[in-house]
């Protein structure tokens, strides 16, 4: 993930706002990832992020376009626990997600 | 095939004959490839609360793209997960797998009409995406593949997936909240 604190302040970094909200609470060090692959719609993922997360459409939308095009995004996160209830969920809609300490 | 939206979050959905049939063949294969475990522990209160016997993952690659390891770096934490989780997930795609076979089982008027509730078309969405994943990963599909060449033995297949590709996309869209 993009260390923000190393951008120029006069750089357009659009992305800033979608990484900061990643940025992980010190209590909570665990997320779930949910990684690209080939058979998954781009419109199903969105649909799955919005469903079980209850993200809006723009938020499920980049999401989804993150892990399109970089192959993988935090979708979450929190403690182990919650992480791991995650991940069984994203497995049960078929999406493929792993949980690991937030580097 | 057609498929519309409901007021209520359903979905009605066309098929002919020929769909119907093939559609309901492949998911009842896919019902027995997922089906929980006959109870294999020797441990009555493993089973009782539904600890599978596998800690390890399956050696189809159909089955480890549905039930991937959770952990990449930690075989033992992936393996307790397994334990723990596997299971219930199969359960639950065999419980779907269920209602597209009973709902195809209604399907009645001179359209070939499947009337499904919210739930059930939630079940029908997920059933079709494992239904994608296992001929996906048999047949090797990519990022980049469109169709193989005329002599790939995979090309009847890739037809099937392709059609299931546009019978699952269909119906997200008709289920998917409209944008503001």
């Amino acid at each position: 993930m993009v260390d923000v604190s190393l951008a120029p302040p006069e750089v357009d970094r659009p992305d800033t706002d979608r990484f900061a909200e990643s940025v992980v609470a010190p209590d909570r060090p665990w997320v779930t990832i949910v990684w690209n692959d080939p058979v998954n719609l781009m419109t199903y993922v969105t649909f799955v992020l919005q469903d079980y997360f209850g993200y809006d459409v723009d938020k499920a939308t980049s999401l989804m376009m993150q892990v399109h095009e970089e192959g993988r995004a935090v979708v979450s996160n929190g403690t182990r626990e919650e992480m791991e209830r995650d991940v069984t969920a994203m497995h049960g809609y078929g999406l493929w997600a792993t949980l690991q300490r937030d580097s | 095939m057609k498929i519309r939206g409901t007021s209520g979050g359903g979905v009605r959905i066309h098929l002919d004959d020929d769909e119907t049939e093939a559609l309901k063949g492949w998911v009842e294969q896919l019902a027995e490839l997922v089906a929980p475990d006959e109870a294999e522990s020797s441990d009555p209160l493993a089973t009782m609360v539904g600890l599978g016997a596998d800690r390890e993952p399956s050696g189809d690659p159909a089955l480890q793209r549905l039930f991937p390891d959770a952990y990449l770096d930690d075989d033992e934490a992936a393996s307790d997960f397994r334990r723990y989780t596997e299971q219930d997930l199969r359960k639950d795609k065999a419980q779907r797998a269920a209602v597209v076979i009973a709902t195809l089982g209604e399907r009645s008027g001179r359209k070939g009409t499947v009337t499904l509730d919210a739930d059930q078309a939630r079940a029908w969405l997920g059933c079709l995406n494992d239904l994608r994943l296992v001929i996906g990963t048999r047949i090797g599909v990519t990022e980049d593949d469109q169709w193989p060449d005329e002599d790939d033995p995979r090309t009847p297949v890739f037809f099937v997936y392709h059609w299931l590709t546009y019978l699952q996309g269909t119906l997200v869209d008709a289920m998917s909240p409209r944008s503001p």
